[in-house]
């Protein structure tokens, strides 16, 4: 079943198992290799040769490719990223998913954390914890030439938080960022730690960023909420600024993540009145 | 000295409004009069493309209940963004006249928030000023509806037609054929499979429990 929500940069007529394997297999056309990486993740596709295409996919970096319209790295970061969509498939990928992580294009890095986070791979947990260990005025900081961060901070604690191993030397490493100059990097380091330890006053700091006067940070914190399923949130969900489709997600998530007080019923009312 | 009504007032404040802000505040003022006169400027606003101002609007347009509906359906059909607004204001005050706007948005329309708000409309229109054999007739074009959006792509929408699906069987007599084709369908949508998600389920069940016999 095909679903128009994320737009494939080649955009066509539908294709195959088959024409998405074909097309990531051959080597003469990036954009084509490119689609066909998405496809299979997108799709789920539990063919026995898509986790071995894509870790030789995420192989290839740089591919210069000048004319063809794809950026450098792109089909290994669409590659990276279907991996983590095809998880728990993708177990054997993760020693690539871990090279990944000490590539120079931080891209790049962000697409492999991510991978990382969806596969839960404890293994990637001290990677993980290294890139991050500078705090945010380092790990953190603002590229010179760009807004980017020098470290894709957002996705390696998500990751964190994703994997859910609660050990002391990670909480040492993600609180600092609770004091990042940028909200939605609070709001990223508040969830890791709610999933992590479950304790109420993180949800609470995320609660206080749904008031948050811009858009965006309250568009992060009601997903950030949703992620960790943190249900004495529903109320201040519910009357957030924002659209109801994303506070739909997010009590979605307290329903399907969460547990305890308040019940299902009491949940799944407060979604009836946001339809 | 003639006096100018207090509505009257509150639409030249919106019509004059000069920015985002200022409109959004101008038409809480006249969602708040209660006054069917705001309908037409209310259903004006929806489309502004503003969407904190359309919010107000629908709101103002859903507490004044029929009262809104004829200016509701004179809408431009071309302006998609309006038009969105609107089917949610149908579908909150539940009038039989936004009948074949709602079952046209859940049909066809391609947002998902548009198809969700029309799915929870067809489960809540209010038939009792109707003679019964129209009653029964506007049940079923909703059941079908709803039924057919039981296969709708977007998780939203499902959990949507739940709600619906409970509230027009609700409705019903307890030996109304359409309440074990309104059940079959919450059935359906509470059954575990890989593109249902458990939130569906759970709503389809609860809908199931609140609908047994007593």
């Amino acid at each position: 079943m095909a679903e128009a929500d994320a737009r494939p940069p080649q955009a066509g007529e539908p294709i195959s198992e088959q024409e998405a394997l074909r097309r990531l297999r051959q080597s003469e056309d990036s954009s084509q290799q490119y689609y066909g990486a998405w496809w299979l993740g997108r799709m789920r596709s539990q063919h026995p040769e898509a986790v071995p295409l894509l870790q030789q996919a995420l192989r290839q970096r740089r591919p210069r490719d000048s004319g063809a319209g794809v950026e450098e790295n792109a089909v290994a970061r669409n590659a990276a990223r279907a991996l983590g969509k095809l998880a728990p498939a993708a177990q054997a990928a993760i020693p690539d998913l871990l090279d990944t992580l000490q590539d120079a294009d931080d891209k790049l890095r962000e697409a492999a954390a991510r991978a990382l986070g969806e596969l839960a791979a404890s293994e990637a947990i001290e990677a993980l914890c290294q890139r991050l260990a500078s705090g945010p005025t380092v790990a953190g900081a603002q590229q010179a030439n760009s807004t980017r961060l020098v470290e894709p901070c957002e996705a390696l604690l998500k990751a964190l938080g994703d994997i859910g191993v609660n050990e002391p030397r990670v909480l040492a490493v993600v609180k600092p960022f609770l004091a990042h100059e940028r909200p939605v990097i609070r709001s990223a380091a508040a969830r890791t730690l709610l999933q992590l330890s479950g304790e109420a006053c993180w949800g609470e700091l995320l609660v206080d960023l749904l008031d948050h006067p811009q858009l965006p940070v309250r568009r992060a914190a009601l997903m950030d909420l949703g992620t960790a399923g943190w249900r004495p949130g529903f109320k201040a969900i519910a009357a957030t600024r924002a659209e109801n489709s994303l506070k739909l997600m997010a009590l979605r998530g307290l329903v399907e993540q969460g547990n305890g007080d308040p019940g299902d019923e009491a949940l799944l009312a407060c979604m009836d009145l946001l339809l | 000295m003639s006096q100018v009504s207090p509505v009257a007032a509150r639409i030249a404040a919106l019509q004059q409004a000069g920015s985002a802000l200022a409109l959004l505040q101008a038409t809480q003022e006249l969602a708040s009069c209660a006054d069917a006169s705001a309908a037409p400027v209310l259903v004006e606003v929806l489309g502004f493309n503003n969407p904190g101002a359309a919010v107000a609007a629908v709101n103002g347009l859903i507490s004044l209940g029929t009262a809104a509906v004829e200016a509701l359906l004179q809408l431009d059909p071309d302006n998609y963004g309006a038009r969105a607004w609107a089917v949610r204001a149908l579908a909150g005050i539940g009038d039989v006249r936004g009948l074949e706007l709602l079952l046209d948005a859940l049909g066809s329309d391609v947002a998902a928030s548009v198809r969700r708000a029309a799915a929870k409309g067809l489960g809540q229109l209010q038939l009792g000023a109707l003679a019964e054999a129209e009653q029964h007739q506007v049940r079923q074009r909703c059941l079908a509806a709803l039924l057919a959006a039981t296969a709708d792509g977007e998780w939203v929408v499902r959990y949507a037609v739940a709600v619906g699906l409970e509230s027009l069987a609700e409705g019903l007599s307890p030996d109304a054929t359409e309440l074990q084709q309104a059940r079959n369908g919450l059935v359906t949508l509470s059954e575990a499979t890989e593109d249902t998600p458990p939130v569906v389920q759970r709503r389809a069940k609860l809908a199931l429990s609140r609908l047994e016999p007593q």
